[in-house]
């Protein structure tokens, strides 16, 4: 679709716009008609408690999403979010259950390394894969398995338990029936789009997804930024790992298996392409709600397991479709 | 034939621990496991390499898998044993229709087969013509040491949910069957059974909503105590005391919950012991006592608090 | 010519969400006539050839085949009908066989229903000698031809299966003079054998030099359909353009150079060329420099080499007499190289990005402050450009893809500006950009120059080099073959500089 023979200048300027719009709202529209229904389907959907139990159950999901969004955008991909997320809980774990340390010290600590882990893992991911130039689905498949052989060596297998109680009770804390942890999530979009759509740091991230070569020539140092991107996807996954930890009072090696495949299924739905340069953090966030939604809302109705299963792969299946519709669009 | 042997176990990439070059009179046992990711396996193999050490009469080559699913690579396992020529094959079976096949052909080649852990299909065994007993706990009828705790402690009539592990997983089907016959005895009464895949935060996520669904839940049966600690956390967001959980494998995380009475109940099969238990059995039978036969039992014990 | 015509368009309309891409198109196609549609970028060519193909339908008007109403549903239908496209970006998978692509879209089968090579290669040879092209071996992958083969290789693939029209869309945009020759031969060939073909192109020369008749496009609409004979190149342009152009392009006003030099090479190695003599040249202050050559001649790779594109075996840049070590774009633009790409889409612009970003791409420092944009500044930058190079444009903030090619370019070029370059590189300056934006990208060029810019600009437009340079350098198997000044700018001599001593090494079709 490329030698189009159409005219700069013309009303077809103000249409795009137009419906660039509506692509974005769709998802919005597609969230609230799922709303609408659960809530005339199941007199709990509404209920105060189980707003913040979808919520809470978004949470660790939408990090993840977060940091994976970067990723994508620069058109990689990132296969190692759940592993990572293991490796940097355990590494955490190991960390707040040091004895004869206090327990700010200790959570300070925790907080430090789960992070920290989940970034190694995230650098690692980018200078391998953005210095020789190779597929990022390969590199971090590789990952995959060594964030998850690595949390289980640590850890010998075993779950960690028995944390300091302040950070139990800062997983479990809510503000107005909203968990803090969800703001937390919240809080990383916010910074997410940010960072995105107001710095130079974010141009180039959508540019690089675009057209890398035209940034290169630019004189933009591409590696770097390409780095940068799958660290914040290891920063996200450290973050969720602190999170699950706080939330569940444990840390589990064997935790987040497949975790990465909902993350990238948040990012897809929400209108970000997989080949890169095109879509939003915001969209991210719906998407998250959409699967949050869809699993609370399904069990709340009584639908079977493999039923559930089945509807999830569907949505996912449809935003792609959508997607493909879209860049027609916006070729067009 | 000592390097070819080393060559081949080279060769097995998911080959975990080979003790170094035995006496070649001593017989050699292979233990096939499942995944070492399980806390579960782990403490079996840790167990029988203690039992490998403090017997001093057998070499031990242990096997496990990168995950619960992975049943080719226990095949290729088995078949990279028959070619070293161990004299014993100890596994536990991640596929009990699968393994059946290869199990066999390690018989004809003269190895002594002990089936523990999860029992091989018996429709499968027959077809093959393959007579094989099975040494291992009834995680039917521990589960049901578990459910009939939670019947006792809540009485006739109580309403409660099943939390199941992998869908298709032989044990997790049995333990979902060992909670049922609870159900069944104590005349409970179900609402609810779904899979939360063994894992602690999609448990935490699942139950959270099946309590919206159904708040008047009085108990939880959990396939395994990863789950169950999803469960519990579940209950402390919302605030509930009044409802009791059970839970499977008691590792340690939970053993605190079980103190405080977060935790009703749990059960020990007592993996540790199982696999060194499966090896004396075989080391037995490659002395020349009798072959075993049917289901050999090994011993599974409700914890519970106070 | 004969009285009833193969193919019959009249009154043709077509329109893409309120867009008429053709509003009123009328013309006919007589059997065994080579006819040119000409027209500026947007004028409705390219989607009367996608409504012929059968990619688009068409809203109203009326197209009869051999009398017959025709209304393709499909490509495929359209290929039934006896109309064939070849397009001006390939088609062809590069990693297959001549012959493969040649049968992609009927693989012959044995009885077994397995491939039938033998006579998938049988066919491949009879349509390449069809054509002929017969040094070709059709077992070659297309990867291992040049730009020029593959052409051929498409319209051998056009013409296999029954061909009563052949649509070439600009089909010399790629090609050196020698190869365009080549495929004019080839063309008369096609005609001779009574087909029908219809030709697509913004050299007017190549229009007279092959056509017969000549129908001209202009905002959606067919101005006039005329004998070439009957017209003259500046007619053409007239009906093309509605106005008279300014003959700009061929005033050619004097440069003169400053004193100085603004770049210097010495003893430059390409990656493409490890062995053979290095490349060294001047670039004085105020100077436009030509490098002329065939495809694959070594020019590219010397830009790129210069401005860090891609690493370089040895060799030292100075600008201004100092030394400069650059080891990446970066580096470049730092000491105040600009570099205009060749392919605009895949190397010079973010398609989907507004104008503005794309405009600010080069410079983004002047648009933001410790890391944070200025959308305010960009904006200004980006309209600042604009009204420099005569931009035409809807908003700022419509993507980048949505210009005309020629607008497109102007944007790359008010992306280098923004950085006030001392020295700019371009590569291919108007390739795919109409006669009229070329005109006003030549001007703006000397504007430049006239400012105290320097610049080094590669094209394989002969024509274009010698009215726009003060010198051209010619280069042959990465190697330059000799440079000359305006006085003794000659197309034959610049021709024979290029095929000078590389005869044996480009495979140049017998």
């Amino acid at each position: 679709m490329s030698a189009v023979d159409t005219t700069p200048q013309s009303p077809e300027k103000t249409r795009m716009s137009i419906r660039s719009v509506i692509n974005n709202a769709g998802i919005g529209i597609a969230l609230l008609l799922m709303i609408l229904f659960f809530s005339v389907a199941s007199e709990h959907f509404l209920s105060a408690n189980n707003i913040t139990n979808i919520l809470t159950q978004i949470t660790i999901n939408l990090v993840l999403a977060v940091g994976m969004t970067f990723v994508i955008l620069i058109g990689g991909i990132d296969l190692s979010v759940g592993s990572v997320m293991a490796f940097a809980a355990v590494v955490a774990g190991k960390a707040i259950t040091l004895p004869g340390l206090g327990a700010t010290e200790l959570i300070i600590l925790a907080v430090l390394a789960g992070v920290l882990a989940g970034m190694v893992c995230g650098i690692l991911n980018g200078v391998v894969s953005a210095y020789w130039s190779l597929p990022s689905f390969i590199i971090t498949l590789g990952m995959l398995n060594i964030a998850r052989g690595a949390a289980l060596q640590i850890s010998g297998a075993q779950t960690i338990y028995s944390f300091p109680f302040a950070f139990e009770e800062f997983g479990s804390m809510l503000i107005y029936g909203v968990p803090v942890v969800f703001l937390v999530a919240l809080a990383l979009v916010v910074i997410a789009w940010f960072v995105l759509n107001r710095t130079v740091f974010g141009r180039l991230i959508y540019g690089i997804g675009n057209n890398e070569e035209a940034v290169r020539l630019a004189g933009h140092p591409v590696f770097w930024y390409k780095v940068a991107a799958f660290s914040i996807c290891g920063l996200t996954a450290g973050i969720a790992a602190i999170i699950y930890m706080a939330r569940l009072n444990i840390s589990s090696p064997i935790a987040g298996i497949g975790f990465e495949l909902n993350a990238i299924a948040a990012v897809i739905i929400g209108g970000t392409s997989l080949s890169g340069g095109r879509g939003s953090v915001i969209g991210t966030l719906l998407g998250a709600f959409i699967i949050g939604v869809l699993a609370n809302g399904l069990i709340l109705i009584g639908l079977s397991d493999f039923v559930r299963q089945m509807i999830t792969g569907l949505v996912i299946v449809i935003a792609v479709i959508l997607d493909h519709y879209r860049a027609k669009y916006s070729a067009s | 034939m000592k390097l070819m042997k080393f060559a081949a176990a080279a060769a097995t990439s998911i080959l975990l621990s080979t003790s170094i070059a035995a006496a070649d009179d001593k017989p050699v046992v292979g233990l096939i496991m499942k995944s070492l990711a399980n806390e579960f396996f782990q403490n079996m193999l840790a167990g029988a390499e203690a039992h490998a050490e403090k017997r001093g009469d057998y070499e031990l080559r242990a096997v496990g898998m990168q995950n619960e699913t992975d049943f080719e690579s226990q095949i290729n396992a088995v078949e990279n044993f028959i070619t070293q020529g161990v004299d014993a094959i100890v596994v536990a079976p991640a596929d009990s229709k699968a393994m059946v096949r290869p199990l066999k052909r390690a018989m004809e080649a003269g190895i002594v087969v002990i089936n523990f852990d999860v029992a091989l299909d018996e429709g499968a065994k027959e077809q093959q013509g393959v007579e094989l007993a099975f040494v291992g706990p009834d995680n039917r009828g521990g589960a049901k040491l578990a459910g009939d705790a939670l019947g006792t402690a809540l009485g006739e009539g109580a309403k409660v949910v099943i939390i199941e592990g992998n869908p298709g997983a032989d044990n997790a089907t049995q333990r979902r069957l060992g909670f049922e016959d609870a159900v069944a005895e104590h005349k409970l009464n179900l609402l609810d059974s779904r899979t939360a895949h063994w894992e602690t935060e999609e448990a935490n996520q699942v139950f959270a909503t099946m309590l919206t669904a159904n708040p008047d839940i009085q108990g939880v049966m959990a396939a395994n105590d990863s789950m169950a600690i999803g469960v519990v956390k579940a209950l402390e967001s919302a605030g509930r005391s009044d409802i009791k959980v059970v839970g499977f494998d008691a590792i340690p995380a939970v053993l605190p919950m079980i103190e405080d009475g977060r935790l009703l109940a749990s059960v020990d099969q007592f993996g540790q012991e199982m696999a060194a238990n499966s090896i004396d059995l075989a080391l037995d039978v490659l002395a020349g006592g009798p072959q075993l036969e049917g289901w050999v039992k090994t011993p599974i014990e409700l914890v519970a608090g106070k | 010519m004969t009285a009833s015509p193969l193919l019959s368009v009249s009154a043709l309309r077509k329109s893409f969400g309120g867009i008429h891409a053709l509003d009123g198109v009328s013309f006919e196609l007589e059997p065994g006539e080579v006819h040119a549609l000409v027209g500026e970028n947007g004028a409705g060519k390219s989607t009367l050839i996608k409504v012929l193909s059968g990619v688009h339908m068409f809203d109203a008007g009326d197209i009869t085949l051999d009398g017959a109403s025709y209304r393709p549903a499909s490509p495929h239908a359209a290929k039934l009908a006896g109309i064939q496209v070849v397009h001006q970006e390939f088609n062809l998978l590069n990693d297959l066989s001549v012959a493969e692509n040649i049968s992609i879209e009927a693989m012959p089968k044995t009885r077994l229903g397995l491939l039938d090579r033998a006579e998938m290669n049988r066919r491949a040879r009879a349509a390449l000698d069809a054509i002929g092209l017969s040094d070709v071996d059709v077992t070659t992958p297309v990867r291992q031809l040049g730009i020029a083969h593959r052409q051929l290789i498409e319209i051998a693939r056009a013409l296999q299966s029954e061909s009563r029209i052949l649509i070439l869309d600009e089909p010399t945009a790629t090609l050196t003079e020698r190869e365009t020759e080549r495929l004019f031969e080839i063309v008369a060939g096609i005609k001779a054998k009574g087909v029908t073909v219809v030709f697509v192109s913004h050299h007017l020369e190549e229009v007279f030099g092959i056509c017969d008749r000549v129908t001209v496009f202009r905002n959606g609409e067919t101005i006039t359909t005329q004998h070439i004979t009957d017209v003259t190149p500046a007619d053409v342009v007239r009906f093309m353009v509605g106005r008279t152009l300014e003959e700009a392009q061929h005033g050619s006003t004097e440069m003169h150079p400053g004193a100085g030099t603004a770049l210097s090479v010495d003893g430059l190695r390409t990656t493409a060329n490890p062995t053979g003599t290095p490349v060294s040249f001047e670039l004085r202050r105020g100077e436009i420099l030509g490098i002329a050559g065939l495809v694959g001649a070594g020019r590219t790779e010397v830009l790129r080499a210069i401005f860090g594109a891609d690493a370089k075996l040895g060799g030292t840049v100075y600008l201004e007499g100092q030394p400069v070590q650059i080891n990446g774009p970066r580096d470049a633009i730092a000491a105040g190289i600009g570099f205009v790409t060749e392919d605009r889409k895949e190397e010079g612009l973010i398609l989907d990005m507004p104008i503005s970003a794309n405009s600010s791409l080069v410079d983004l420092g002047a648009v933001s402050r410790r890391g944070l944009l200025n959308f305010g500044k960009e904006r200004e930058m980006a309209a600042r450009g604009g009204a420099r190079l005569k931009l035409k444009y809807g908003k700022l903030s419509d993507p980048a893809a949505s210009l005309s090619g020629g607008n497109q370019q102007k944007v790359v070029l008010a992306k280098w500006l923004a950085k006030t370059p001392k020295v700019l590189l371009l590569d291919e300056p108007t390739r795919g950009v109409d006669v009229g934006a070329k005109a006003e990208i030549y001007g703006i060029l000397r504007d430049l120059v006239a400012q105290g810019m320097s610049m080094i600009v590669v094209s394989s437009e002969l024509p274009e080099l010698i009215t726009l340079c003060d010198r051209i350098m010619v280069m042959a198997g990465q190697e330059i073959q000799g440079t000359l000044a305006r006085p003794d700018y000659s197309q034959e001599r610049i021709l024979h500089l290029a095929y000078g001593q590389t005869q044996t090494e480009e495979r140049i079709p017998a």
